[in-house]
């Protein structure tokens, strides 16, 4: 079975240690994986920025780097969502395309999928006790469905899930919006850490890079250098 | 060229049609597809066994106080303790249909005649009444004023039993059935009237009445 | 209303740093979010209604100049007389004619958000015609002379205590704070009003084109009084209102109340169908429906067509975690939330509102709650693909999206600004490895730190693995090895 790992640019970029996280899971559990050195983004900053074409340029290219694959995989709900939902649903509906990237869609899974409803893991390899909180990462919720794939991997670790409150609610990140419209992410951003802190976890766990380093980096400033912000990869594949 | 012509000239163009008057074709096609009169899902809470349970549920939840009579000659009776047990005063507004019941019996004034803005109590009738969501339809005619049910502070409606259908869409069935055409005023009340725009606060008694009760006859 | 979207950025920075709204604010989002999840649950085929809701609108849309047209003659045969707006200054000119030509006075009116649209209250009062809100939230709101905050409880921002200052002053009372004696101050000062008003204006929440028919859907009863006792009723709402029959508002019942308050059903449901016959002691001897277009007819057979399904109920708003934080006024035109980036773009123009669409963070929460099933984000999307297109967000924003652009399509360009970056950034992070201030970023390190890179990319470090491929030493003996169950 040849696995195709989607790393992200925002792994490949800040958290390297999130890619080879998955790639420990996914080889350990016999995948082949390969990883096409030439990719780049999936092209969502783009699409979301109002840049359609450059998006739909981008989504060739993940198109023809992952076209010999059995599976892709990628350790983000968020990208995901962008190449299930959005490349076929929308930016080649219609298009001489559109089949392809049906079939690209219907190979690609976000990791906690992949682990769950393909490989159907029962033991991951991480060992991790203590309260995890976990965020909801609003792609991988909303466009993919993801919510207790997560959490039955973390238990699976050993973890307690310690529920906050409005974990579903965004986290203010938004990509670009986090930046263009700073104040109100941030204090979306605030409202997470207060849930968080109100868990009584001292690790708050997600599926998505994005929102992690957003709350971190709201957690930092507010002078917060315990609670840990990790890629619930990192803890099941015994990263932690 | 009016601004009726240009409005529709604009969707029509937008949907790739020349013209500024939809043609007959598809004036028919319209018509055709409001005939059908299609019923959207119904949920489950329509197709209860029990729609007076259903009903009375309801009324529970929106404030409506409920009460079964035998028979409209009982009528007077109800009303009369009602109006004791909220200490409200013996004398009502009423539609022209209850102004012959025995009202002198227990010592109440009915004035036959539409409410006015400070009359107490009104008693109206029903076209029917809806168990999905405790809902009472009622129609205006000259007979059945609409002030009736809004004015007074407290509504008292009759409803009958055996007119108590499931669901909304049943309503406008017997509507049609019985009346082809709709009233002037078609209203569905649901309890006294109510406000929570301030903080969000549920405050009954807004506009209309503060107290809703119904009385089901079989 | 006066549009004042263009200072969305300014304006909602201040809203976050206003204690007064911030508390309000949360209380309401509280009571909204909670009562529709219990409400909807009651419903055991929500998503069923929802798609034939969806579909229904959807139908009626397509055909829309045909139902037009099928509803304006049932109303006028009932004996109401229709009016068409193309702008809000038609709209406008038409309800100040009509009371005009009556010789009114004095003017009461039901909630209506496309009133709010063409500015009716500045219109008529500075033809010299008292006009009188009288939805209790509208009623404060008048009295602030504020625009309303939310389409559905529109003086959601303001607290009792505010409230009962602006009743003190109005109704010349003792202060109270307590909620149910405001309510009735309200009742009472408005109660002479309804009864003496020469003319009603209402909105309406659907017209129907089967029998010509105008509804509102109060729980005041306030619509009931301004629809029953005038000697004239006029109504103004937006082309998009149409619906074939009495069905179908049977089926849009369901889903309004609930999303909007997680109400069972609303207490008034008021059919309005053409003037009173005669022997009719209530009703109105005339009826006029304005029907209005004002930018409406610019998302008829767009790509934003969706849009027009949208029934008012205000899911989107009261779930939406941006307008949760900011309230409606930021917003800057008369429909907050998602609904109104989306809205007042196209109505008002995209250049006036140009933050709108992209005050989003596409979280889906909205699209989601939403009753007919706006794919809210895809909208907000494709206006900030028009703004794109159209060169209208700021320079520096366009020129970061073209050199990104640039760089993710050259592998080997973007893997070496990577690896620059990651090092850079690394090392900006010092030993407690966050960057408490990126040239660039100011809206994020304004607030937060950013978690600073670990130094090297994934792909360099990939690059020197000692085994690219197999793995086989990474193996955990305790991991399950459940094959996958072929190709998708």
């Amino acid at each position: 079975m040849k696995v195709g790992l989607f790393v992200t640019c925002l792994v490949d970029l800040v958290r390297p240690r999130v890619g080879f996280a998955t790639l420990r899971l996914l080889e350990s559990a016999g995948c082949e994986v390969v990883v096409p050195e030439a990719q780049t983004c999936c092209g969502q900053p783009g699409y979301n920025s109002g840049a359609r074409e450059i998006a739909k340029s981008l989504a060739l290219k993940v198109l023809a780097e992952f076209r010999d694959c059995d599976y892709v995989v990628a350790p983000s709900g968020s990208c995901s969502g962008q190449v299930k939902r959005h490349y076929a649903g929308d930016l080649f509906r219609g298009a001489p395309e559109e089949a392809e990237f049906a079939k690209l869609a219907a190979k690609w899974y976000e990791l906690s999928e992949f682990l769950v409803d393909v490989l159907k893991v029962r033991q991951v390899p991480g060992r991790f006790e203590g309260a995890v909180t976990y965020h909801d990462s609003c792609s991988g919720l909303r466009e993919l469905g993801v919510k207790q794939g997560p959490r039955a991997l973390l238990r699976q670790a050993g973890a307690t899930v310690t529920e906050m409150a409005e974990c579903e609610k965004c986290c203010g990140f938004g990509g670009t919006f986090s930046v263009k419209l700073g104040d109100i992410s941030t204090r979306m951003a605030e409202n997470k850490c207060v849930n968080i802190h109100a868990s009584g976890a001292r690790v708050v766990a997600g599926g998505d890079l994005g929102c992690l380093m957003n709350i971190e980096g709201r957690l930092r400033r507010e002078g917060d250098t315990e609670t840990r912000v990790m890629h619930f990869a990192e803890i099941i594949a015994g990263e932690a | 060229m009016s601004a009726r012509e240009k409005i529709l000239s604009r969707i029509r163009a937008a949907q790739g049609r020349a013209g500024s008057e939809p043609t007959e074709a598809e004036l028919a096609a319209v018509r055709a597809d409001i005939a059908r009169r299609e019923r959207g899902p119904q949920p489950g809470i329509a197709r209860t066994a029990d729609p007076l349970a259903q009903f009375k549920r309801e009324c529970d939840r929106v404030g409506t106080t409920h009460f079964e009579a035998e028979s409209l000659a009982v009528v007077p009776g109800a009303v009369a303790r009602y109006l004791e047990a909220n200490g409200l005063g013996r004398r009502l507004v009423a539609w022209h249909e209850f102004a012959g019941l025995d009202w002198h019996a227990h010592g109440i004034t009915v004035d036959d005649r539409p409410a006015r803005g400070d009359d107490g109590t009104g008693l109206t009738g029903s076209f029917c009444a809806v168990a999905e969501t405790g809902t009472l339809l009622l129609l205006s005619s000259p007979e059945t004023p609409k002030s009736t049910a809004l004015l007074p502070e407290t509504h008292i409606a009759v409803a009958s039993r055996q007119r108590l259908v499931d669901t909304m869409e049943d309503a406008f069935a017997l509507l049609r059935a019985e009346r082809g055409e709709l009233p002037r005023a078609t209203w569905f009340v649901s309890g006294a009237s109510r406000t929570a725009d301030i903080e969000q606060t549920l405050v009954i008694g807004a506009h209309g009445p503060y107290r809703a009760h119904v009385i089901l006859l079989p | 209303m006066q549009v004042q979207s263009m200072f969305f950025k300014r304006t909602s920075s201040m809203k976050l740093d206003d204690p007064v709204l911030q508390r309000n604010m949360k209380h309401a989002k509280g009571k909204f979010v909670d009562l529709r999840a219990k409400a909807i649950v009651e419903i055991d085929n929500w998503e069923d209604i929802r798609t034939h809701a969806a579909a229904l609108r959807d139908r009626t849309l397509a055909n829309l100049d045909a139902y037009l047209v099928e509803f304006e003659r049932n109303a006028t045969r009932r004996g109401a007389q229709v009016h068409w707006a193309e702008t809000a200054e038609a709209a406008c000119d038409i309800l100040v004619e009509i009371a005009r030509a009556n010789g009114v006075k004095k003017v009461t009116k039901s909630k209506s958000m496309v009133s709010e649209e063409v500015n009716l209250n500045e219109r008529m009062e500075a033809a010299g015609i008292r006009i009188i809100e009288t939805d209790l939230g509208e009623y404060i709101l008048q009295l602030a002379n504020e625009p309303p905050s939310h389409i559905v409880a529109p003086a959601v921002h303001k607290s009792k205590e505010e409230v009962a200052d602006l009743f003190t002053v109005a109704h010349g009372r003792s202060r109270t704070v307590e909620i149910p004696e405001l309510t009735l101050e309200a009742r009472l000062a408005l109660r002479d009003h309804f009864l003496t008003a020469d003319m009603g204006i209402s909105g309406a929440n659907f017209v129907i084109a089967e029998t010509g028919t105008t509804l509102t859907v109060t729980n005041e009863g306030n619509a009931d009084m301004v629809t029953t006792v005038p000697k004239i009723h006029c109504v103004i709402t937006g082309i998009e209102k149409v619906i074939p029959t009495l069905e179908d508002f049977a089926t849009l019942i369901r889903l309004l109340p609930r999303s909007a308050i997680g109400q069972t059903i609303a207490n008034y449901l008021t059919l309005t169908t053409g003037v009173k016959g005669p022997g009719d002691s209530d009703g109105p001897e005339q009826m006029h429906i304005v029907l209005v277009d004002a930018g409406r007819t610019r998302f008829v057979g767009s790509d934003m067509q969706e849009m027009l399904r949208c029934i008012r109920c205000g899911a989107c708003m009261n779930h939406c975690p941006v307008y949760q934080n900011i309230g409606g006024h930021a917003y800057g035109w008369v429909y907050p939330g998602p609904m109104g980036s989306v809205l007042t773009p196209v109505y008002v123009g995209i250049e006036n509102a140009g933050d709108l669409p992209n005050a989003s963070t596409f979280c889906g929460e909205c699209q989601v709650v939403c009753p007919v099933k706006i794919p809210l984000p895809d909208l907000m999307r494709k206006l900030r693909e028009r703004q794109f297109d159209n060169a209208l967000r700021p320079w520096g924003e366009r020129m970061a999206i073209r050199a990104w652009s640039f760089a993710v399509q050259r592998p080997k360009l973007y893997a070496a600004l990577a690896a620059v970056g990651s090092r850079v950034a690394a090392w900006m992070g010092g030993k407690d490895r966050v960057i408490h201030w990126m040239p660039g970023a100011d809206g994020w390190t304004r607030g937060r730190d950013m978690p600073a890179p670990e130094g090297k990319t994934f792909r360099e470090l990939y690059r020197s693995r000692p085994s690219a491929k197999g793995g086989g030493a990474a193996i955990s003996p305790s991991l399950g090895r459940g094959q996958g169950e072929g190709q998708p």
